[in-house]
């Protein structure tokens, strides 16, 4: 207990005094009610809260994991992602990006609070999948777009790499705006001392990861950001993921193996790339690897079946579904597609220009409200409430309780 | 933001008029009346020039690069802005600094390797409890809320060194002012364009071929009076005659003047910048290291801070 008066001596001390240690100057259940958990990860813990201070709206507060020697908590230092993570968040504003409201360093963990996002693109989708297979309408799939290259444009301008764009990480609030959001992996790359390579040495989920990335380059670039784009595009006319792979494990001496089979589901669809169109393609580390895919039975000409996939995947629905199908997406939304999907990263479309792609001003306008025109409305983010207690460090084996993450949707499906 | 400095945190949060930045140092000091009174401590200049010693010989044992080692000098001055230094341990803050400022530039040491090194450098200052620092870490995070990305003036240097035709010499005399200018207030004040042009414009007066910047400021009167001589020619680039000047420096600094009347950068700024260098390489010399250890020791022992 604290002393009513201090001692005589030591008049001064006041907040934190030696050997009290840190102090948080606000407390996170001062500041905010908890309504519920939505979701757990290697990082921590993600609750739905709302303000008890007069803050309006509803929030998001991301609790990172604190490291426990044994069963005490102690300080350990701040991981790298958790503090660019922190420092990026704090600089970033933009109405595409996931805006944060504050931090809250306390008892030895961080709380990040972020505005709150109904939804998110993993959840749309499956949405559609739900009870039969029914296209997410042509202007929601181009308002999706044009917002998610738009703070992607945003965060490229301002040398910000996200390396891990996937539908999961993609908000979207329920007036329809879109936020890119998790920037756990998120980096500068304007001036790195050390090559963007060595810090970490695998990136994006892998179904998203570009092609450079999975032939070994050390040297990456926002185009990487732009193929996963691409992905998520297709994803939004598909429903399902365009390049379904498995992942290759790690082996025991921690090196990094090569991702045949995710390199497999690209080459099915886009044809084995060539060094006359990517000319870099040679001095890739894992160039010969190439030559010992197999060459599918339909695909002997090494040409891209992409264009074939388009047309088939818009006007599939129209057979199946009394909703309309995507046909009106038409050429241009191939073009943007081709464009994103280019193997060399150096001729890949810039988040720039595909913003200025006649996708965009041909057909309906876009709308800054991707439910604009709607008439259903998606079911709301899971929130569950066996876990309402913030300052408690983590249950052991507490799973996203919503929809299951789209890395490992098999697995998690079966629990 | 991050390549944007117009729209970053440091301009927004951390950039100060000197009587804002005076005002926060007098409250804190007024706050802790009581601690100051028992523990003087040497003017801010000196110690500054204290705490980049001791990151210096931290950060070479750790094999830091300049620019995390400036971007954790920024981080202290920042700290130190908002909370009164007789309550802190600095050797903590220090390398707690250092270790922070490494993650954010992307060259990240252990906290087990930083907190050893520190035992090394100040064995009875530092504890070997790893937790201090990590401890340390959030009370920096907090007081900086979370704003961690920081503009340096090198990239400026970097960029302009070609619109000046620096020679080497000049360039690296120019990377040396800036690596002393934060020992100064300089970059809680002004933008770091602004000190990078503060740099060359000193770099170019005081020709590196002929004198360092050691001895240079050892000559404080002759360099102020030459510095006063170029920045007449800046803030009146139009009085300033090609013809009666001779020889490569000289016409740098008329190139630079004309450039910079052409522009719409902030010449009182850059005035303000380098008489603020000129006056800090005079305190330099004045600078006693044992007294200024001592007094921060008196108060970290006395106080405990050092448990």
């Amino acid at each position: 207990m604290f002393p009513p008066r201090r001692p005589a001596f030591h008049p001064t001390d006041r907040g934190i005094a030696p050997n009290v240690g840190y102090q948080s100057k606000v407390r996170v259940i001062d500041r905010y009610k908890v309504i519920g958990f939505i979701s757990s990860g290697t990082y921590g813990r993600v609750y739905k809260a709302v303000g008890r201070q007069n803050q309006t709206g509803e929030f998001a507060i991301k609790k990172f994991k604190p490291d426990k020697e044994g069963e005490q908590i102690q300080y350990t230092g701040i991981s790298q992602s958790a503090v660019r993570e922190m420092a990026l968040c704090s600089e970033l504003s933009h109405p595409n990006v996931i805006k944060l409201i504050e931090i809250i360093l306390e008892d030895k963990c961080i709380f990040m609070v972020f505005e709150y996002a109904e939804h998110d693109l993993l959840q749309i989708v499956h949405h559609h999948t739900q009870p039969t297979r029914h296209p997410i309408p042509p202007p929601t799939v181009k308002s999706i777009m044009f917002q998610l290259l738009n703070g992607c444009q945003y965060l490229h301008s301002n040398w910000v790499l996200h390396r891990d764009l996937k539908p999961a990480n993609i908000m979207v609030t329920s007036s329809g705006e879109v936020k890119i959001g998790d920037l756990g992996l998120a980096r500068l790359f304007n001036k790195p001392l050390h090559s963007l390579f060595s810090g970490d040495k695998v990136v994006v989920t892998i179904w998203y990861r570009a092609p450079e990335l999975l032939l070994g380059s050390r040297h990456y670039t926002p185009a990487i950001d732009m193929w996963a784009i691409g992905c998520i595009f297709a994803e939004l006319l598909s429903l399902r993921p365009i390049f379904k792979g498995e992942e290759a494990k790690m082996d025991s001496k921690k090196t990094v193996p090569f991702q045949r089979n995710q390199m497999q589901k690209i080459v099915e669809i886009m044809g084995l790339p060539r060094k006359e169109q990517w000319p870099h393609l040679v001095n890739m580390p894992e160039y010969a690897q190439l030559q010992t895919l197999p060459t599918s039975s339909h695909n002997k000409s090494g040409g891209s079946n992409l264009e074939k996939w388009y047309y088939s995947t818009i006007n599939s629905h129209s057979a199946t579904s009394v909703m309309s199908s995507n046909s009106s997406l038409g050429a241009e939304g191939y073009k943007l597609l081709s464009g994103l999907l280019e193997y060399d990263p150096e001729k890949r479309l810039t988040a720039q220009q595909a913003l200025q792609h006649p996708f965009f001003s041909t057909g309906d306008k876009v709308s800054a409200n991707c439910f604009e025109g709607m008439k259903m409305e998606y079911p709301h983010r899971r929130v569950s409430q066996d876990d309402n207690d913030i300052r408690t460090s983590s249950l052991p084996g507490t799973k996203r309780s919503g929809l299951p993450d789209d890395s490992r949707p098999m697995k998690r499906m079966k629990e | 933001m991050a390549a944007n400095f117009w729209e970053s945190t440091q301009r927004r949060h951390w950039q100060f008029s000197r009587p804002r930045l005076d005002e926060l140092r007098k409250k804190l000091e007024e706050e802790e009346s009581n601690l100051v009174q028992m523990y003087p401590l040497p003017q801010l200049r000196h110690l500054s020039i204290y705490f980049n010693q001791q990151i210096a010989r931290l950060g070479k044992r750790l094999g830091v690069r300049q620019q995390a080692m400036a971007t954790a000098q920024l981080y202290i001055r920042r700290f130190y802005s908002k909370v009164e230094i007789r309550r802190t341990n600095p050797y903590l803050v220090i390398a707690t600094a250092v270790y922070l400022a490494c993650k954010m530039e992307e060259s990240p040491h252990h906290i087990r390797l930083v907190v050893s090194e520190g035992r090394t450098l100040w064995p009875d200052f530092f504890s070997s409890d790893t937790s201090k620092v990590g401890e340390c870490e959030f009370f920096l995070i907090s007081e900086m809320s979370s704003q961690m990305i920081v503009h340096h003036p090198y990239r400026s240097l970097t960029a302009l060194q070609g619109t000046f035709s620096l020679t080497q010499e000049e360039s690296a005399l120019a990377w040396s002012i800036i690596n002393d200018h934060y020992m100064t207030d300089l970059p809680l004040l002004y933008a770091p364009h602004i000190i990078a042009l503060m740099a060359i414009l000193l770099a170019l007066v005081l020709r590196p071929n002929q004198t360092g910047v050691q001895s240079a400021s050892g000559a404080a009167n002759s360099t102020a009076h030459a510095v006063h001589a170029a920045l007449n020619a800046v803030s009146q680039p139009k009085s300033w005659s090609p013809e009666k000047q001779a020889g490569g420096p000289r016409t740098k600094v008329q190139r630079l003047a004309n450039w910079l009347a052409e522009s719409n950068i902030d010449i009182e700024g850059i005035v303000d910048c380098t008489q603020e260098m000129i006056s800090f390489y005079e305190v330099q010399e004045q600078y006693n290291e044992k007294l200024t250890r001592e007094q921060i020791n008196r108060f970290v022992k006395a106080r405990g801070l050092d448990k």
